[in-house]
């Protein structure tokens, strides 16, 4: 087995509102390995968001280890998480969140400038073709539609060539079939990249076609599913089934 | 891999370019914002064209004045100031033996007597535009003395205008006339020039017709507008025998240490002031210095209110775009990188400001010289408003600087923000 790219453990982050104290999350211990696809299920207000936050280094534990590429993040200033995060990290999110006035190839070269990292055209017609838009470089976000937006978005993540890939609700504002079609392409990427992706997600058929399902409930992990291996057993089950019934 | 790829030496034209978009999103605002902006540099330039024009304009004028210093009756310095450079209409009169006893200091290199007076004009003028232009300011001088003060004084030629001459000291009918005021009266070499004089201590004006014999070339003086005759006919008509309005006088040595003794000398005659070059522009910069103060408070005034449109703008862009510097910041941006944009959005709003303001100060400075002249008497001729590139630079530079210190809030606001929070405020 490969070793883990994040490794948590007593993940803790509470919050003060007034004189109550917030427990988002309480003791949670995770661990993710590259080529993975986890999700992370939930109802509202279970602590999704602000596990996969601090997973990501945008938010800091207020207790607990968190190990990201082998390096241990607590502790980090803002600016040293940042390095983390580069080259590591890609980030999708529910909006999309792409810069308006930019064109598609812009967008997606966007981080490029923030490490002041020459362009690579061929670099970005590479992830653009990933996501398959490579004819929609030109274009600017409001040509597009929900579902280009949010492949753009993958790309853009996609371009510093990352290890883990953070997705907050992908699939939130897109209709079914669209956000199936970004599932295949996670799927792909995990598949083909080795790229370990952690997902929050309310759908439930997306967040059961991964290798793995953690489901929150006030702040805990309530329950873990290895699919990967259910799947594998259930079609070995399948199989041997298959072998067998001739026999009888 | 990509992070492999070499560093971009361009790097800083990719958050140019980033910023102009940025700024390109809301056109109007930013537009607007560039405009406040424009508007205080403009009037900025123009009030420092107009100090430095002005402060020229007087040392221009006293320059071609071919004197240093000059004895006159006591009275108004302002008036004498006034009078000095463009002629003056509330005359006083020295003795004429006031020349007599000036003129033997052994600290005057050379000195002429003038003789100021004003004359109606008869139906002379093809443009009589009504009473407020009807009148001339006829100096009486001394030719010889006059053209040593002034070696520059050359009569204008070409048809209508050659065989232009000094007058004769016995002629009672001829004169000379300057470029403007020949131009107004549209008067050549041997037309008729016509003017009624009211002697002293009579009533009723004498009209008297004169011939002129030359036309002078333009000086950018008071000369350009005035009538000459010889000193003794302006007397004589004006009725003030032996009487002088003006003497001018150069020293050998033009010291303030000179200057206070000749001062300290002649001031112990009576009813005279020793007036010195640097007294009247001095005299002439206090009286526009409350109107440049007030000036330089509306152009204050105006700068501070486009700093806080600046502000502004900025701010509520960052407000606006708070999920997207979230993004950013997620994506890797660091907090100076944020700092960086947001700052070069607000320079540059002041950079395209302060070369619209500028450019619009150049176009509009012949406008702003009418109207202030149309306004004041500022007691100079030639232009007053100089615009020089020194001027534009300063207008520039403190634009940015303003622009510097005016981003820096709005940047650090940005800079501040924590990832997690300002994605947050896009959900």
């Amino acid at each position: 087995m490969q070793d883990a790219i994040i490794e948590a453990h007593g993940l803790k982050r509470y919050y003060h509102r007034g004189s109550e104290t917030v427990k988002a999350l309480d003791g949670v211990d995770i661990s993710i390995r590259p080529g993975e696809i986890v999700s992370i299920l939930g109802p509202s207000g279970s602590g999704k968001t602000t596990l996969i936050n601090i997973l990501s280094c945008l938010d800091a534990p207020t207790e607990g280890t968190l190990i990201v590429a082998g390096k241990s993040v607590a502790g980090l200033s803002e600016d040293e998480l940042v390095e983390v995060r580069r080259g590591v990290l890609g980030f999708v999110f529910q909006q999309f969140s792409l810069l308006p006035t930019l064109t598609v190839a812009e967008n997606v070269e966007l981080p490029l400038m923030f490490l002041g990292m020459r362009v690579n055209p061929q670099r970005t017609a590479e992830v653009l073709e990933m996501v398959g838009l490579t004819e929609r470089a030109k274009h600017l976000p409001r040509e597009l539609s929900g579902g280009q937006m949010q492949r753009v978005a993958i790309a853009r993540a996609l371009i510093m060539d990352p290890k883990i890939l953070v997705a907050d609700e992908p699939t939130g504002n897109l209709d079914r079939k669209t956000g199936e079609s970004i599932i295949n392409l996670f799927k792909h990427l995990a598949a083909e990249k080795g790229l370990a992706i952690l997902v929050t997600t309310h759908n439930l058929a997306f967040g059961y076609e991964v290798d793995r399902a953690i489901t929150l409930e006030d702040g805990r992990i309530v329950n873990e599913e290895d699919l990967r291996r259910s799947r594998e057993s259930s079609g070995r089950r399948t199989e041997a089934a298959e072998q067998v019934a001739p026999l009888n | 891999m990509q992070r492999d790829q070499q560093k971009d030496p361009y790097i800083v034209n990719r958050y140019v370019s980033l910023a102009i978009k940025n700024l390109r999103r809301r056109p109007v605002r930013t537009a607007l914002t560039v405009a406040g902006v424009a508007l205080a540099v403009t009037v900025a330039v123009s009030l420092g064209g107009f100090m430095l024009g002005y402060r020229s304009a007087i040392d221009r004028s006293i320059n071609m004045l071919g004197f240093q210093v000059m004895i006159m009756a006591k009275g108004c310095p302002y008036e004498a100031a006034t009078m000095m450079l463009k002629g003056g209409t509330g005359l006083l009169y020295l003795p004429g033996d006031t020349y007599e006893r000036v003129k033997s200091d052994p600290d005057i290199e050379s000195i002429t007597p003038i003789f100021v007076g004003v004359a109606q004009k008869q139906g002379s003028s093809i443009r009589d535009e009504g009473s407020a232009n009807t009148f001339s300011v006829i100096s009486g001088i001394d030719v010889p003395s006059y053209r040593v003060m002034k070696p520059w004084l050359a009569f204008k030629n070409g048809p209508g205008y050659s065989g232009g001459r000094w007058f004769s000291s016995e002629r009672k009918d001829e004169v000379v006339i300057g470029y403007e005021a020949a131009e107004y009266e549209q008067r050549k070499v041997g037309d008729t020039f016509y003017a009624s004089i009211t002697p002293a201590g009579k009533p009723d004006p004498v009209l008297h017709q004169f011939k002129v014999v030359g036309v002078l070339e333009r000086t950018g003086t008071q000369d350009d507008g005035t009538i000459f005759m010889p000193i003794e006919v302006a007397r004589e008509y004006f009725n003030r025998p032996n009487q002088l309005t003006i003497l001018g006088i150069k020293l050998k040595q033009f010291t303030s240490f000179k200057m206070r003794e000749f001062e300290t000398r002649w001031l112990k005659l009576p009813e005279v002031q020793v007036v010195g070059l640097q007294q009247v522009k001095n005299t002439l910069v206090n009286l526009v210095a409350t109107a440049q103060t007030m000036i330089a408070a509306v152009a204050a005034i105006a700068v501070i209110v486009a700093l806080i449109g600046v502000i502004n703008t900025i701010l509520m862009s960052v407000y606006e775009r708070t999920p997207e510097i979230g993004i950013m910041k997620a994506l890797g941006a660091r907090r100076g990188s944020i700092f960086e944009l947001i700052w070069l959005e607000t320079l540059m709003i002041c950079v395209i400001g302060a070369a619209l303001g500028s450019l619009m100060a150049v176009i509009g400075s012949g406008l702003v010289e009418r109207a202030i002249k149309a306004m004041a008497d500022l007691g100079v001729s030639g232009s007053i408003v100089r615009i020089t590139p020194a001027v534009v630079g300063y207008a520039v530079f403190g634009a940015v600087v303003l622009g510097f210190f005016g981003g820096l809030y709005p940047a650090w606001r940005a800079a501040s923000m924590r990832p997690v929070e300002a994605i947050s405020k896009g959900i």
